[in-house]
């Protein structure tokens, strides 16, 4: 295969990471709502909660993706492939890390809170200050291990036609018929984005529990 | 005078559980300066009723006051306001069984963090204050040390300090010791002594029966969410009334 055909699949890990970054960022932020409306101190909040995590998990991320693409397009509104990979990703990803934080926050123990509160703390800076660093902590392994599911999954965005590494191997294996050689690159080209990450939340997470001394 | 009235004061403070009721109708009158030990029982609602105090646990029912700042909760009342809880805790420190130090923040940040922002003092301000805590407590060269480089004696210095720093009128003390080796809870029981002579008022949850005699100016008795007897703990320590409280007693001083 011409290095010309590799260099073209190899561009579309610009697209790759677009789509796994913004989703696991809008999903990072909106884990907070889900995660909050799960231990909400209203009932209803919480079972509504608990309803809507369980519907986006029990189908797949491809169906979720064609009724975002094409599904909402017949209702009238048209996203791009782009937008509709972000849009379904970015729910799927609330939905995922708010139950990481959920995990984490039910770790923290009852005493930090009580304590942040027996000394006056509001709850912004509950949030901020002493829930979000020790949780954050605790779960970002767990958060790492979804990114990597999460670019994984991204190759799911060629479906509905979005440029991204795994579409133009596939465009590059109908033309050429040299399918081994093209999936196996994309293949090594995921390998070689997630392991930094792996390697990088580990020495993170070591880091941290020397400096504080914690399990 | 002033001591005369009535410091710290908790009037038919009743707490359920769903259908357990874990307080019924108990009532304290604390003035300032005193230094008030509950002992009894485990399960008697002891660390239910000193949580109702800085309402970490909200009472199903009851009346509050500490200081100027007066607090009815019940049926028919509203519950207690953002600022109204603030005010509440910001007057009244609390010391946990399992210090609750905050582990990602330095000694010195735990103790600055509600001065900076709870009381909005400036940084120098309240590094100053926590160093002169610290020094108190003989911790100050731990001062950039995380908790989890701290022994649990000294965890539990820090949380006394990180209490003090925001120059509560009342201290809660919630078995203080009682996570703690004997020898090292004696250390504890040293500052809390300290702090009393100084004026501290302070109401103490406690198995420390030496304490409850020697430092405390009232003794409260609760068994099964209610106070059987209280008063001068020379007195009900040494020839108690009720039939609980000797029973208790004798339990824990093993005679």
């Amino acid at each position: 295969m011409e290095i010309s055909a590799l260099w073209y699949i190899a561009q579309g890990v610009v697209w790759t990471v677009a789509i796994t970054v913004l989703s696991f960022l809008f999903g990072a932020l909106g884990g907070v709502g889900v995660a909050g409306a799960r231990v909400s101190a209203h009932r209803w909040i919480r079972i509504m909660a608990r309803g809507v995590v369980d519907l986006i998990r029990s189908v797949p991320p491809l169906v979720w993706l064609f009724i975002v693409y094409f599904g909402l397009a017949e209702l009238g509104l048209k996203f791009s492939p782009f937008q509709s990979a972000i849009i379904t990703f970015s729910i799927i990803a609330s939905v995922y890390l708010g139950e990481i934080y959920r995990g984490g926050l039910a770790a923290l123990g009852a005493g930090q809170i009580e304590a942040a509160k027996s000394i006056g703390l509001g709850r912004p800076d509950l949030l901020v200050r002493i829930i979000a660093p020790q949780v954050l902590r605790t779960v970002s392994p767990s958060m790492a291990t979804y990114g990597i599911g999460l670019l994984k999954d991204s190759a799911l965005a060629s479906t509905i036609g979005v440029v991204e590494m795994t579409f133009r191997a596939n465009q590059v294996a109908q033309n050429t018929g040299q399918g081994l050689t093209a999936f196996a690159f994309v293949g090594v080209v995921y390998l070689l984005l997630s392991a930094p990450v792996g390697i990088w939340t580990r020495r993170f997470d070591a880091r941290l529990r020397e400096k504080y001394l914690v399990a | 005078m002033a001591r005369e009235t009535a410091y710290l004061s908790a009037q038919h403070i009743t707490k359920d559980f769903g259908s357990t009721r874990v307080l019924d109708d108990v009532s304290m009158d604390v003035k300032a300066g005193d230094v008030f030990s509950i002992i009894g029982p485990s399960g008697a609602g002891k660390s239910t009723f000193l949580r109702c105090m800085n309402l970490l646990e909200t009472p199903t029912s009851g009346t509050l006051q500490i200081g100027d700042f007066t607090i009815t909760i019940g049926p028919g009342h509203k519950h207690a306001t953002k600022k109204e809880l603030a005010t509440l805790r910001r007057n009244v420190g609390m010391v946990f069984q399992s210090f609750n130090l905050f582990p990602h923040l330095t000694v010195m940040q735990n103790i600055c963090l509600a001065q900076r922002r709870v009381l909005g003092r400036g940084k120098e301000e309240s590094c100053e204050r926590a160093l002169v805590l610290l020094d108190r407590v003989g911790l100050k060269d731990k001062a950039d040390a995380y908790p989890g480089r701290c022994s649990g004696g000294q965890q539990q210095r820090v949380a006394i300090a990180r209490s003090l720093a925001l120059d509560p009128q009342v201290m809660l003390f919630d078995e203080p010791t009682s996570a703690l080796d004997p020898e090292v809870g004696a250390e504890i029981l040293a500052v809390m002594r300290e702090l009393a002579n100084e004026g501290m008022t302070m109401m103490v949850v406690t198995h420390e029966m030496g304490f409850a005699r020697e430092v405390g100016d009232q003794v409260f008795v609760m068994v099964d969410g209610r106070i059987v007897e209280s008063g001068d703990p020379h007195q009900v320590m040494g020839d108690p009334s009720h039939e609980r409280t000797k029973q208790f007693l004798s339990a824990v001083l093993g005679r």
